[in-house]
C-alpha cells in the first residue's frame, strides 16, 4: 500500500447521535417489561403475577417518554404530523409511526382490563400486545439495517440483536423493580426471592444468547470487508474499545452472568447489583452501536 | 425522443484542485457557513520526490437507486424524471435518516432551516435554462461536464461511450450517475477516523 495523507475533506455530520440511542434504550426497556407483564396475564405463569400490573404501567410510561427523544432529535419537531399523512412503505421510520401509536394504545387497553380484573380481555390484549412489543423494538433494528452507509448498521443482525438486548435490559429492570418495590413498598420488606430466581434464570439465558449474537456480529465484521473490518477494529481496539469491551461486554454481560449463576453468593443484593450492571451495559451497547456505527467518516 | 437523464462527468486529469466549484456552489445556492453541497477532497500520495496530490470534487451523485429516497419516512426526498434527487424543504422533518443512508455523506442538516439539504445539480438554475450547474460553468480547466446521458449525441454520452470512467463506491448498489476519469480509488477512499481537515 502506498503512503498517503488526507489533506482536506469536509467532516461528516452526525446523523443520529445520543438522543436516538436513548430512544432505542427506552423502547427496549418498554418492550421487555411488557413481555414480562404478559407472562402471568397472557400465558398463565402465576409466578410472575406480581409483575403484571407494574410491568404494563412501566411499559406504557416508557413508551410515552421515548418518542420525546425523537422530537428532540428531529430538526422540525412541529412537522411530526407529516409522518402520518406522507407515508413511505420502504422506510422503517414510516412503519414506526404506526407501531409507536398502536403499541401504547394497546398497552393502555391491556392495563385497563387488568386493573378492572377482566381476565379474558386482559389475556386477549396481552397476546395482541406481544407481536406489537416485538415489532416496536424490532423496527428500530431495521432503522439501522436500512441505513446502508455504515458497515456496522447494514446487517440483518440488527433487529434480532436489538430484540435480544431489549429483553435483557427489560428483565434486568424487572429484577430491580421487584427488589425496590418489595423492600420499600411492602409492610414486611421481604423480597420475593422465588420471583427473583425465576427472572435470574431468564436473564441468564438471555445474556448467553445476547453474548452469542454480539460476539458473532463483531467477529464477522472483523473478518469481513474493508469498512466492516475498520468499524470492528474501532470497537475492539480503537476509541470505543473501553466502552464496547469493558463497559458493555465484560461489566455489562459477562460479569453479571457470573454473578447470577454463582449459587454460593446468590442473594438479593447480588441480583440487584447484577441487574444494575446489565442495565448500564445495554445503555452502553445502544451508544456503541449508534455512535460507533457512524464514527468513521465515509469520504 | 427518450426522456432526459442527467449525468455528470469529472475528468480528474484536468482538475487542479483550485476549489472554484466549491466556492461557486456556496454563492449560487446560498450555502451557510460550516456546511457544503460540494467540496474537493484532497489526498496526497507517495513521498517526495515521487508524490502526487489527488483531488476529488464530491457532490450528490443523483443515484439511479438512491438509498436516501428509500428511507425518507415522508417522501420529502425523491427522484425526478430527469434523474435528479430533489428535497422538498417544506415536507422534510429533519430526522437525518437520509444522511445515515447516503454512502457518499453529501447530505447535511441546514443550520437554520433544520431540514436536510444537498447538491441538486443546480436544478432551479438548469430548469430555468441558465446553463449547466455553476460548478461546471466556473471550472477553469473544463474538468466538469454536465449533460443528458439519454441523448447519445450529447458530449457527455459520447465521451462516456469511449473513455473508461468509474463511479465512486459502486458496491453501494446506489447506481451513482457521477462519473470520474483518472480516478484513484485507493486515494478516494482514504479516511481519517478523527475527521481530517486543514
Amino acid at each position: 500500500m502506498m503512503e498517503s495523507v488526507l489533506l482536506y475533506t469536509v467532516p461528516k455530520a452526525e446523523s443520529f447521535g445520543v438522543a436516538i440511542a436513548i430512544y432505542f434504550y427506552l423502547t427496549g426497556l418498554s418492550a421487555g417489561s411488557f413481555i414480562i407483564s404478559t407472562l402471568a396475564y397472557g400465558f398463565g405463569f402465576e409466578k410472575y403475577k406480581p409483575l403484571g400490573k407494574i410491568g404494563v404501567v412501566i411499559a406504557t410510561v416508557l413508551l410515552m417518554i421515548a418518542p420525546m427523544f425523537l422530537l428532540i432529535h428531529s430538526g422540525r419537531p412541529l412537522r411530526a404530523w407529516h409522518l402520518f399523512i406522507y407515508l413511505n412503505g420502504t422506510s422503517p421510520i414510516s412503519w414506526g409511526t404506526f407501531l409507536l401509536t398502536l403499541y401504547p394504545v394497546n398497552c393502555i387497553i391491556y392495563g385497563y382490563f387488568m386493573f378492572k380484573g377482566n381476565a379474558v380481555r386482559t389475556k386477549l390484549f396481552g397476546l395482541i400486545g406481544i407481536p406489537l412489543a416485538l415489532m416496536v423494538h424490532g423496527y428500530t433494528g431495521f432503522i439501522l439495517s436500512f441505513a446502508k452507509a455504515h458497515a456496522l448498521w447494514r446487517s440483518s443482525m440488527m433487529p434480532i440483536l436489538f430484540l435480544t438486548s431489549a429483553l435483557v435490559s427489560g428483565v434486568a429492570m424487572m429484577i430491580l423493580v421487584t427488589i425496590i418495590r418489595d423492600k420499600l413498598f411492602t409492610k414486611s420488606g421481604e423480597v420475593n426471592f422465588e420471583l427473583l430466581e425465576g427472572l435470574g434464570k431468564m436473564l441468564t439465558w438471555l445474556l448467553v444468547f445476547d453474548l452469542f449474537l454480539s460476539l458473532s456480529d463483531i467477529g464477522v465484521h472483523y473478518f469481513g470487508e474493508a469498512e466492516s473490518h475498520e468499524v470492528a477494529s474501532l470497537l475492539l481496539f480503537g476509541a470505543f474499545a473501553p466502552f464496547f469491551l469493558v463497559l458493555e461486554t465484560l461489566m455489562g454481560k459477562v460479569f453479571p452472568l457470573i454473578l447470577i449463576t454463582a449459587k454460593p453468593i446468590r442473594s438479593v443484593p447480588v441480583y440487584g447489583f447484577a441487574a444494575l450492571l446489565v442495565m448500564i451495559g445495554i445503555m452502553t451497547m445502544r451508544l456503541n452501536v449508534v455512535l460507533g456505527g457512524e464514527f468513521i467518516p465515509l469520504l | 425522443m427518450s426522456r432526459t437523464r442527467y449525468g455528470f462527468l469529472i475528468d480528474l486529469r484536468k482538475c487542479i484542485g483550485c476549489r472554484t466549484c466549491q466556492v461557486a456552489c456556496k454563492v449560487e445556492n446560498d450555502v451557510p457557513l460550516g456546511v457544503y453541497r460540494t467540496w474537493v477532497k484532497q489526498v496526497e500520495k507517495g513521498t517526495y520526490p515521487n508524490v502526487r496530490d489527488h483531488f476529488f470534487p464530491i457532490f450528490c451523485n443523483q443515484c439511479e437507486r438512491p438509498a436516501c429516497t428509500q428511507v425518507c419516512p415522508v417522501e420529502a426526498t425523491y427522484s425526478m424524471d430527469n434523474g435528479i434527487v430533489y428535497i422538498d424543504p417544506h415536507r422534510c422533518i429533519g430526522c437525518g435518516y437520509c444522511m445515515a443512508a447516503c454512502p457518499y455523506s453529501v447530505r447535511f442538516i441546514h443550520p437554520t432551516r433544520k431540514v436536510a439539504e444537498k447538491c441538486d445539480w443546480c436544478w432551479p438554475r438548469v430548469r430555468e435554462g441558465h446553463g449547466p450547474p455553476v460548478c461546471a460553468t466556473n471550472c477553469p480547466t473544463g474538468a466538469m461536464m454536465f449533460g443528458d446521458l439519454a441523448d447519445p449525441k450529447s458530449q457527455i454520452a459520447r465521451i462516456l461511450a469511449r473513455e473508461s470512467a468509474v463511479v465512486m463506491k459502486p458496491e453501494s448498489g446506489n447506481k451513482p450517475q457521477t462519473f470520474y476519469i483518472g480516478f484513484d480509488d485507493e486515494a478516494a477512499r482514504h479516511v481519517d477516523v478523527d475527521g481530517g481537515h486543514l
